[in-house]
């Protein structure tokens, strides 16, 4: 081994910032790509200090050696019948979870280039390269795995092809990418993507639901995230070093507005895509804690404390956030059920009576809020009358997060929509902080359109359910149904469930 | 299950990505196209390419460089990278590199054959070698813009591989600055000292001017032809092959090994440049005077630049291997040959 130790070289490989001479500083780094500055020297930026310090040669070494790991569980879970095994609502939750997740780590790939040039100091700059890197080894790991299971599944098509659609949880998840990362200036790309996102909300998707598929023996995907996991919590280290700059720099109100708009962002989006797959699912033998727990430590208690030692503070909706935390993804899991034919994966209920109990201890007051829902949806079902448990009326789109206002009378006191109106036109919001953001910046996002409004503004041709579903990519072949084949319902009353679940 | 519907269902199952097969990919596609194809939804994505009001100013940046560029083609995921690099691929061939670079330290760390250096040599590798840091630093951010405004991800994977190619070679001078140190000097591993030679040597001066205009070349043609097919082929001539025939001269064998080592990486960066035009051009013709047009404007100023950084080696370099500025004209121009792109090759 060569004799000298990393750190008798690294700063001498990472000092690479000097000052520009035959172009300005304005033209190498434009404000609209680098973000707010303040009044700050170029200079001031070199003293960004990465903690987390890795040389290429390291990284190489390290990463072929976890992929090799996943490679070896990925050949062990080939050779056996465990796939076949799995639950067909926990399927659903890794169908959920490619389609939306796999193609947008390709996007932070570019976020995390577009850091690595524009970057205000060489140690950034390098860090976002490994950055870069890494957000491809996820995409192209989870592609893989995703492709082995085509044979088995169609639905795992969305894994590649969910981004290419106007599927209406493809541009939630699009609109909240681009807003945190994928169209936006890099300081705030740091601050967004990396510290919030990643330090935050990551952790409740990848070891929210690695711990389950451990739990239920889904090895595989279990071995695949975990592996991700362990890139994230390295890279998503160059949030923290970019906002003690911002606060150093006396931009706090700045740094305290972007975690704010995307706390509540990645709050929405994980809610509905990480809450119903840890709350319903999952199966219920194999939970290893609900989403509220999952929020409240990894939230509210690590990545909260780590914003305040930081000198930030709570978000200003804060109660309005605690509140949500007792309905909101409960509202968006039944909605997806409602619309089940509009998703590429099938939706557990996961409203059995065990399961009821369940959810009733996890989350008192469940039972008065939503298990009425759920009767009339089990009568339906037991009646023979599954069509009429289909979403026949689109919902209302939310013009800041793109996600249906699925507020069912009785679970939040604040059932209204709220509207805006700019530049003639008028925008819907499901909640205050959503209306908030957009309002606090519309030249941000005026004109965007949801799904619902493509269809009114004549985007969606025909204008017919056979043209929406075309536009949102929805086939016959994978278009959702009820992953328990509606068993919840008619075991609950078996002498009425005749023909039920045709 | 009947016979009939066995059949059925086995014809159904689709063998791979709906994308690939819609792109016209008949025969089975292979783990590289698996994970590589089409990743990048937001090219050409109406009516912006990111989920935001139209003058966003990442979507008007967007809409201006990439979309907007002169360099285009209908389908930009029909390229491929000759070297059909994955992530995995790319990790592993380069962890092999870097024990064989170990291996190359070790023996020189070991001490029994490094000839003693003279200092008036260090002094050289402290004015070329050591400061090349900066040029290659600024081409690895140059091939992150890159990566990030690429059209495809076939061609951003390209990109990202080649900025980690710049870091690694980065590194391992860092490496050696702080090596030579121990023994010439503190102000070897000074990094004020060297940064000072990249901002105020004169012999430096036009390519780093090259260099910092490279950085503000945004539309996604010029970027490429700027950096791929003129300043990195140019710079990487003189800092990898010039360097590397008088590191040999010298009996600095340890980073004449190094260089012959890098080059490899220079090469299979020219390999996907190479792909690239000869893709762009055969999707559609017109791409050749575009880029033709972007080395025509490059060239000249990267070339004196080079000629004006050669004068750091001049008395270095060895009579027997001829003149020095034949070796970096010879390699560039076999380069745009292979491209198409000579003046002589217009067609």
């Amino acid at each position: 081994m060569p004799q000298l130790r990393r750190s008798d070289w690294y700063d001498i490989a990472r000092d690479m910032n000097w000052n520009l001479r035959y172009v300005s500083h304005e033209q190498a780094f434009p404000p609209e790509i680098v973000g707010p500055m303040g009044d700050t020297e170029p200079a001031t930026w070199w003293k960004w200090d990465e903690p987390y310090k890795l040389s290429y040669r390291e990284y190489v070494y390290n990463q072929v050696d976890k992929d090799a790991g996943v490679a070896a569980v990925g050949a062990a879970i080939a050779r056996s019948n465990l796939f076949d095994q799995l639950d067909e609502g926990w399927k659903g939750a890794i169908k959920a979870h490619f389609g939306a997740v796999t193609v947008s780590e390709g996007q932070s790939t570019l976020a995390e280039s577009r850091m690595g040039r524009f970057g205000l100091a060489a140690a950034w700059r390098n860090m976002a390269l490994y950055g870069a890197l890494d957000e491809m080894r996820h995409v192209q790991i989870q592609l893989k795995v995703a492709h082995s299971l085509l044979e088995k599944d169609p639905q795992f098509d969305w894994a590649h092809k969910a981004y290419h659609t106007g599927n209406w949880a493809i541009i939630a998840a699009m609109s909240h990418n681009d807003e945190l990362f994928l169209g936006s200036d890099v300081i705030s790309t740091a601050i967004q993507l990396t510290f919030t996102f990643e330090t935050g909300f990551t952790n409740l998707q990848f070891i929210g639901m690695a711990a389950d598929a451990m739990e239920l023996g889904d090895v595989e995907f279990g071995a695949l995230i975990s592996s991700i996991q362990t890139d994230e919590a390295r890279h998503a280290q160059q949030g923290e070093p970019t906002l003690k700059l911002l606060l150093e720099t006396g931009q706090k109100d700045l740094a305290q507005r972007l975690i704010d708009v995307s706390f509540w962002r990645a709050w929405h989006l994980f809610a509905t895509l990480t809450g119903p797959s840890l709350d319903y699912w999952t199966p219920l033998e194999h939970r290893a804690m609900s989403f509220k727990e999952f929020m409240e430590e990894w939230i509210i208690r690590q990545f909260m404390d780590q914003l305040e030692d930081l000198g930030l503070e709570k978000p200003w909706y804060w109660d309005q956030f605690l509140d949500e935390l007792d309905w909101y993804h409960h509202s968006e899991h039944a909605g997806i059920w409602y619309f089940r034919n509009t998703v590429w994966w099938n939706p557990d209920a996961g409203v059995s009576d065990s399961e009821r109990e369940w959810l009733e201890a996890k989350y008192p007051g469940w039972t008065e809020k939503f298990g009425t829902l759920w009767d009339t949806i089990g009568e339906s079902v037991r009646a023979d009358k599954v069509d009429a448990t289909f979403g026949k009326t689109l919902p209302i789109l939310c013009n800041t997060c793109h996600l249906p206002v699925f507020k069912i009378p009785g679970t939040t006191s604040d059932c209204e929509p709220r509207q805006s109106v700019h530049e003639e036109r008028t925008y819907t919001f499901c909640s205050e902080p959503c209306q908030w953001i957009f309002d606090q910046s519309p030249q941000r996002y005026v004109g965007t359109k949801t799904l619902i409004d493509r269809l009114t503004m004549g985007d969606i041709q025909p204008p017919t359910i056979e043209g929406i579903l075309e536009y949102m990519g929805i086939t016959p072949d994978i278009a959702g149904d009820d992953a328990a084949k509606y068993r919840w319902a008619t075991e609950r009353q078996p002498q009425l469930a005749a023909g039920a679940a045709a | 299950m009947s016979n009939a519907e066995t059949t059925r269902s086995a014809r159904k199952a689709p063998k791979t990505w709906s994308q690939l097969s819609a792109a016209g990919v008949r025969r089975k596609p292979s783990e590289y196209e698996v994970v590589t194809h089409n990743l990048i939804y937001h090219m050409d994505k109406s009516p912006t390419p990111f989920e935001l009001a139209a003058s966003a100013p990442l979507n008007a940046w967007y809409l201006r460089y990439r979309e907007g560029s002169t360099f285009r083609v209908d389908d930009w995921n029909g390229f491929r990278d000759p070297h059909r690099l994955t992530y995995h691929s790319y990790v592993s061939q380069q962890n092999q590199r870097e024990i064989h670079l170990d291996a190359i330290v070790d023996r020189f760390e070991a001490g029994g054959d490094r000839p003693p250096l003279s200092a008036d040599w260090v002094a050289v590798l402290e004015r070329v070698y050591l400061t090349s840091r900066y040029s290659s630093h600024v081409l690895q951010m140059a091939a992150m813009y890159l990566a990030q405004l690429s059209p495809s991800s076939y061609v951003a994977n390209c990109a990202e591989f080649q900025a980690g190619d710049e870091m690694r070679r980065i590194q391992r001078s860092a490496y050696r600055a702080k090596s030579l140190s121990l023994q010439f000097g503190e102000q070897l591993a000074d990094t004020q000292a060297t940064r000072r030679i990249w901002e105020d040597d004169e012999a430096w001066q036009p390519l780093r001017k090259v260099l910092e205009e490279l950085l503000i070349a945004y539309d996604l043609g010029e970027a490429f032809a700027a950096l791929n097919l003129v300043v990195k082929p140019l710079h990487d001539a003189f800092f990898i092959n010039v360097l590397g025939v008088v590191a040999q001269a010298e009996d600095d064998e340890e980073l004449a090994l190094m260089l012959d080592d890098f080059r490899l990486d220079s090469d299979r960066n020219n390999d996907w440049s190479k792909a690239l035009v000869a893709y762009a051009v055969s999707q559609r013709p017109e791409n050749r005077d575009v880029l033709a047009g972007w080395v025509e404007k490059w060239r000249p100023q990267t070339e004196a630049a080079i000629e004006a950084a050669s004068a750091m080696l001049a008395d270095r370099w060895p009579a027997d291997r001829g003149d020095m500025g034949e070796l970096v004209a010879e390699t560039y121009e076999a380069l745009l040959s292979d491209c198409g792109l000579l003046p002589t090759q217009a067609v």
